[in-house]
C-alpha cells in the first residue's frame, strides 16, 4: 500500500474542484431529471396510445441500455451528426435523459399509489384532469417520493463519475488525473471515496428518515 | 330536473345496469335501496359519468350529458358527490377542501371562498374543525366536512353514495341529520344507502335495485308498509 499522508493532503483542494463539479453535474441532471420525469409519468400513464407508448419505449430504451454507453453516443456520436455540445454539456444532457427516466418512473409509481378516490372526488368537484393531478394527486404523490428522489439523488452523485470518460473533471477524474501527476494510487483515492461518503451519507439517513416519517403518518 | 332513460352498463363481463328508468323533480328526495353488487353506486357514478354509460341517456336540468361533446366538468359542478369512504383531500386543511375547487373551478375570490366555507362549517357543525386535517377527524366528521365541500360549488343536485356505510353506528346519526336538514331545505339528493330510517322519513320515492334493474319503486309510506314485489319482501325482512 502506497498511502502517503502528504500526497492525501496536497490532493484534498484539487478533490473538492472536482467535487464541486459533482454536485453541480448531480443537482442540474436531476433538477431536470424531475421536471421532465414528472412530463414522462404524465405521458406514461395516459390513456392515448400515442402519448403512452413513446414514452414507454423511452423508459426501456434509457434504463435497459447502459449510462455509460448513453454518454459516449452523446460525447463521441454526436457531433458526427453535426452537434457539438461539448464535455460537460454532454455529461449533463446524458446525465438528464438518463435520470428522467428513472425519475419518470418514480412518479409513476407516486401517482399510481394516491387511491382512485382521490381523482374521483376531484373531478367529481368540476376539476379537470390536469387540475386534478396539479392540486390533489401530485401534492400527495410528491410526498410518497421524496424518499425515492433523494435515492435517486445519492445515485446520481455516484453515478455522474461515469462522465469522468468524456474529460469532464468531476470528482473520480479529479482522482486519477492526481493519481498520474503523483505515481500513488491510494492517497487520492481516499480522499476521494471520504469525498463521495460526506457527500451521500447524510443523505441516505436523510431519506430513510423520511421513509420512517411518511409510515407513521400513513 | 334528473331523467334517466333507459340506462345500462357493462363491465368486461358483469352487466350491472340493465336498463334503469328514473325520473326525480326539482326538491325532491330519492333514495335507492338494494343488496350490496345491485348496482347503486354504478348507477351514481353514471349521473355524473364518473362512469361511462354503456347505453342510454341521462338528462341533468334538461342536457343531455350523456352526450360525448358535452362538457362534463361544467355539468359536475352543478352535481355534488358524496362518497362512502369520504374521499377527502389529505393534504389539505378542513377549510382548504372546502375552497379549492370553488377557487380552482369557479375562479372565486379565496376570501369569499373562505367566508362561505365557514358558513357551511356552521350548518354542517365543525366550525372549530376549519384548520385541521382530515386525518384528525372521526369518519362522521370527515363526513360533514366532505358534504360541506360538495356544498361549497352550489350544486343543483347532490349524490349520496353509501354516505354512512363506513361509520361507526354511533356516528351516523350526525351526518344523517346534515342530510335530513339537507332535503328540508329543499335539496335535490339521490341517496344509496342502507339507513331504512331516513329512507322512510326523508325520501319522496324509494328505489329497490337488485341485480341491475329497479325492482320496485314507489313513495317510501306504501314501499315500506305494502311492498309488492316477491325480492322487495324477502330484502326488507332480512334488514328490518
Amino acid at each position: 500500500m502506497d498511502f502517503n499522508w502528504s500526497i492525501f493532503w496536497e490532493s484534498i483542494p484539487y478533490l473538492l474542484k472536482g467535487a464541486a463539479l459533482t454536485l453541480r453535474l448531480s443537482l442540474i441532471s436531476v433538477g431536470i431529471g424531475i421536471i421532465l420525469g414528472l412530463l414522462l409519468s404524465l405521458l406514461r400513464i395516459s390513456k392515448i396510445p400515442l402519448l403512452r407508448v413513446p414514452a414507454a419505449i423511452y423508459v426501456e430504451v434509457l434504463r435497459g441500455t447502459p449510462l455509460l454507453m448513453q454518454l459516449l453516443i452523446i460525447y463521441y456520436a454526436l457531433p458526427s451528426l453535426g452537434l457539438n455540445l461539448g464535455a460537460v454539456t454532454s455529461a449533463i444532457v446524458g446525465l438528464s435523459l438518463n435520470s428522467t427516466a428513472y425519475i419518470g418512473e418514480i412518479f409513476r409509481g407516486g401517482i399510481q399509489s394516491i387511491e382512485k378516490g382521490q381523482m374521483e372526488a376531484a373531478r367529481s368537484l368540476g376539476m379537470t384532469y390536469l387540475q386534478a393531478m396539479r392540486y390533489v394527486i401530485l401534492p400527495q404523490a410528491f410526498r410518497r417520493i421524496l424518499p425515492s428522489l433523494t435515492n435517486e439523488f445519492v445515485a446520481m452523485l455516484k453515478d455522474s463519475s461515469l462522465a469522468s470518460n468524456l474529460a469532464v473533471t468531476e470528482l473520480l477524474r479529479a482522482g486519477r488525473e492526481i493519481v498520474a501527476w503523483k505515481a500513488n494510487v491510494f492517497s487520492p483515492f481516499i480522499g476521494v471515496a471520504l469525498i463521495y461518503l460526506i457527500m451521500t451519507f447524510p443523505l441516505t439517513r436523510l431519506s430513510s428518515y423520511m421513509e420512517k416519517r411518511l409510515k407513521t403518518s400513513d | 330536473m334528473i331523467e334517466i332513460v333507459n340506462l345500462h352498463k357493462k363491465f368486461k363481463n358483469l352487466y350491472v345496469l340493465k336498463g334503469i328508468n328514473l325520473e326525480i323533480n326539482k326538491g325532491e328526495v330519492l333514495v335507492i335501496i338494494g343488496p350490496s353488487g345491485g348496482g347503486k353506486s354504478t348507477l351514481l357514478r353514471c349521473i355524473n359519468r364518473l362512469e361511462e354509460p354503456t347505453e342510454g341517456e341521462v338528462y341533468i336540468s334538461g342536457i343531455r350529458i350523456t352526450d360525448p361533446k358535452v362538457n362534463i366538468n361544467k355539468i359536475r359542478e352543478k352535481v355534488g358527490m358524496v362518497f362512502q369512504l369520504f374521499n377527502l383531500f389529505p393534504h389539505l386543511t378542513v377549510l382548504e377542501n372546502i375552497t379549492l375547487a370553488p377557487i380552482k373551478v369557479k375562479k372565486i375570490s379565496p376570501e369569499v371562498a373562505k367566508e362561505k366555507a365557514y358558513e357551511l362549517l356552521r350548518r354542517v357543525g365543525l366550525v372549530d374543525k376549519a384548520k385541521s386535517y382530515p386525518s384528525q377527524l372521526s369518519g362522521g366528521q370527515q363526513q360533514r366536512v366532505a358534504i360541506a365541500r360538495a356544498l361549497a360549488m352550489e350544486p343543483d343536485v347532490m349524490l349520496f353514495d353509501e354516505p354512512t356505510s363506513s361509520i361507526d353506528p354511533e356516528m351516523t346519526k350526525e351526518v344523517l341529520e346534515v342530510m335530513k336538514q339537507l332535503a328540508y331545505d329543499g335539496m335535490t339528493m339521490i341517496v344509496a344507502t342502507h339507513e331504512m330510517g331516513f329512507a322512510r322519513e326523508v325520501a319522496y320515492r324509494v328505489a329497490f335495485l337488485d341485480d341491475g334493474q329497479i325492482i320496485e319503486y314507489g313513495p317510501p309510506k306504501e314501499f315500506f308498509d305494502n311492498p309488492k314485489e316477491e325480492r322487495t319482501i324477502s330484502f326488507l325482512s332480512k334488514i328490518l
